[in-house]
């Protein structure tokens, strides 16, 4: 109905917080330059480099995990970085997402069968978005961030459910 | 480009230590110590007129009875390269020659954590590279995982 | 330069020099708070010494690099480097993989530099194997070399920058670096692991739209080196932060096992290039760049002028590239004699060697990869006590480690 398009869920005049605050974390996905190995060097630096800008889907990087709202694991994950890997995930604050980043961080990659290497970083913290590839391109990273938009976009969607489904 | 055999073997005798100095195929001159002479061997090198205050590299070899540590030496004055091995058996202490050559600070400790060898003498005598409880894993018997192990992760 | 220790320590006390303060100052015995007033004339900044953790999270470490550092205010009394965070096994996976496949694991080691690793394995298992590869393959690999080395070179001029508050040259790296991957692309397939040096020759020959981008880049690239020399070594604050800083003299370099363009700063000119020549650097001309100070500034500016002769290496190459094979004909399989071989090249952070053992099987018995920037973190960490916490930083930037190589 008419008056629907203008108050309903989906409405043109008013927009309900949860939707708000989620395209508001969907467009400034602020990642923590947390760049362990080789993956750091393409999914970090070239990809918010010139060519492939991470900045134009907002994406930018900071120092402080306190200060961002993405962990993109990139890199082999250890016995000995296990516990930082752990200790800057707890820092983060909520809401927080994870991306894990080539196939060292995802299942251990080509040096998977050395005992000091953790079998991905999911064993670790919850993962989110695993991005393929050794290392993955730049463009492949920032399809996996879009993705990452995708989830955080479908999430409203189930909260709005809910909430309607609630009333 | 070959340090002389011979007068390398006369350095040897002349602090007392009697060694196989040979010259190996592809490598090039290759001196064999046992582990207490390596020190003295390395001072004897430095100090000498072959000049050899150099040190490439430092590292272990797991030769299945014993850890063979390879001290690889160079004489920037002359251009020589020479290999010092010392035999060292398992779970033995390796003696730190940091105050012979300061580069061999890190390398001693990496090679004593991965091949199970106790440090003596050394500055700071702590784990490289891995945490507490790892085995020593370059040593042969120390196995990487197997597929299954990795598939069923 | 007055010593830089004296800079941040108050010239009086407190409160003001001539004992006159402002009038209507209210100027109570007891501040609030229960705290008591110094007496004028203590120095109140007396501190204890401070732990501070740097890394293995931190904007300006190259890596995964933790450093332990005690301050006594903004001085570094003492610091101690922990590396491991990145101990991947690249040793010990060597020692099941055939000869073909361990090009794969070497390129991982020092990532930023690929084909240096691969080239230095590569010539270990040709001297075990005693075949050589033939002349278009060596001019090849030393024109990918060099390639890699200016791009390395990039990726070390961009954090240097950023250690010293550049934001700026930091964009302009990667511009410039991102028309070197496409020609490693266009030549191996890949933009970083490139799997191209084997043992014997290459992978593949160069193509023509490899050609026609490196012709493109020779045209540019000197013009923004000059820009990229002078946009950071023409700045004042830099050279101020950069000059007679992290000053490593002839003694402490050899002691230390220094190579690579950090010894060369320091005044002694050993580059595994002219020194035992591989590839087709004997065929080429070129010179070597030597400083004499030792200082971080010094460091800067030989990597800023190799940037320089490898362009002149990658104009001689693609000129005079010689017609032939780009491999030799080794089998698939290598099964090289017993033995032992050390080959070494110079990579952009040093001389980078690789000594392998052989027992006569398909896979190495020992592979060991000499990592030039260990003994460049091992300086780097003697440099520390003494420097100011700033200071700190930008001597580890200047001595260009990357952790891959440290821990492998």
């Amino acid at each position: 109905m008419a008056i629907d398009k203008l108050t309903g869920e989906h409405s043109l005049l008013f927009i309900r917080s949860e939707q708000l605050f989620d395209t508001a974390r969907r467009k400034s996905l602020w990642y923590m330059a947390f760049g362990i190995a080789c993956c750091a060097i393409e999914g970090l630096m070239s990809a918010s480099g010139p060519r492939f800008d991470f900045d134009r889907h907002g994406v930018f990087f900071r120092a402080s995990p306190r200060q961002a709202d993405v962990m993109i694991v990139a890199g082999t994950v250890n016995l000995k970085m296990a516990e930082t890997v752990k200790m800057l995930y707890d820092q983060m604050p909520e809401p927080k997402w994870v991306v894990s980043m080539g196939a060292c961080a995802n299942t251990g990659g080509p040096f998977r069968e050395y005992p000091n290497v953790v079998l991905g970083v999911d064993k670790i913290v919850p993962v989110d978005v695993y991005i393929p590839g050794c290392p993955p391109r730049p463009e492949a990273v920032q399809y996996g961030f879009l993705q990452l938009m995708e989830k955080i976009k479908a999430q409203t969607e189930v909260r709005l459910a809910a909430r309607r489904d609630s009333n | 480009m070959l340090p002389d055999v011979t007068v390398t073997r006369r350095i040897l005798d002349g602090v007392g230590i009697t060694a196989s100095v040979e010259e190996v195929a592809i490598l090039g001159v290759v001196c064999r110590v046992s582990a207490e002479q390596a020190r003295t061997a390395l001072r004897a090198f430095r100090d000498s007129d072959l000049a050899f205050t150099f040190m490439v590299d430092l590292f272990g070899v797991d030769t299945g009875e014993a850890i063979d540590v390879v001290y690889h030496l160079r004489s920037l004055a002359r251009d020589e390269e020479l290999f010092v091995k010392a035999e060292h058996a398992y779970d033995s202490a390796l003696t730190s020659v940091w105050k012979v050559f300061p580069a061999a600070h890190f390398p001693e400790r990496e090679c004593a954590e991965l091949f199970g060898l106790k440090l003596a003498d050394h500055p700071n005598p702590q784990r490289l590279l891995t945490t507490d409880g790892v085995p020593p894993l370059l040593r042969k018997s120390v196995r990487l995982r197997g597929p299954e192990e990795v598939r069923n992760r | 330069m007055s010593d830089p220790r004296e800079i941040g320590r108050p010239s009086g006390s407190l409160a003001a020099p001539d004992g006159i303060l402002p009038a209507g100052t209210y100027e109570p015995e007891v501040l609030p708070a229960g705290l008591t007033r110094a007496p004028v004339g203590v120095n109140a900044l007396a501190t204890e010494h401070l732990i501070v953790n740097m890394g293995p999270q931190h904007p300006s470490t190259h890596g995964v690099l933790r450093v332990l550092i005690e301050l006594d205010g903004e001085e570094v009394k003492a610091g101690e480097a922990s590396v491991g965070y990145l101990h991947r096994g690249i040793e010990k996976l060597a020692e099941s993989r055939r000869y073909s496949a361990v090009g794969t694991l070497m390129d991982r080691g020092d990532y930023i530099s690929g084909i240096h690793n691969e080239m230095a394995f590569a010539l270990a298992a040709e001297k075990l194997i005693d075949v050589e590869a033939p002349r278009r393959a060596n001019w090849l690999r030393s024109l990918m070399a060099e390639i890699n080395r200016i791009a390395s070179h990039l990726v070390w001029y961009g954090p240097m920058g950023l250690d010293t508050g550049a934001m700026g040259p930091f964009l302009y790296a990667m511009r410039d670096r991102e028309v070197l991957l496409d020609i490693l692309e266009d030549v191996t397939g890949q933009r970083m692991m490139f799997n191209y040096v084997r043992p014997g020759g290459v992978l593949a020959d160069i193509t023509p739209a490899a050609e026609k981008k490196i012709r493109v880049f020779l045209e540019t690239f000197d013009q923004y080196l000059d820009e990229h020399i002078e946009i950071l070594a023409g700045n004042e604050i830099f050279q101020a932060r950069m000059r007679g800083i992290g000053v490593i003299d002839r003694e402490r370099a050899v002691g230390f096992a220094l190579t690579g363009a950090n010894l060369r700063a320091s005044g002694l000119s050993f580059d595994v290039r002219k020194d035992r020549p591989y590839a087709a650097y004997s065929e080429l001309d070129f010179s070597i760049p030597v400083a004499q100070e030792g200082d971080c500034f010094a460091r800067f500016m030989v990597r800023m002028e190799e940037m320089r002769q490898s362009v002149r290496m990658i104009r001689q190459c693609i000129d005079g590239l010689p017609e032939g094979e780009f491999t030799a004909k080794v089998p698939k399989v290598l099964r090289p004699p017993a033995g032992e071989a050390y080959g070494a090249v110079e990579s952009p952070r040093g001389e980078l060697g690789v000594h392998l053992i052989s027992d006569g099987s398909d896979t190495p018995y020992r592979m060991r990869y000499r990592p030039p920037a260990l003994y460049a973190l091992q300086v780097g960490e003697s440099l520390l006590p003494g420097v100011l916490l700033a200071d700190a930083v930008v001597i580890l930037g200047s001595t260009d480690i990357v952790l891959g190589e440290i821990d492998r």
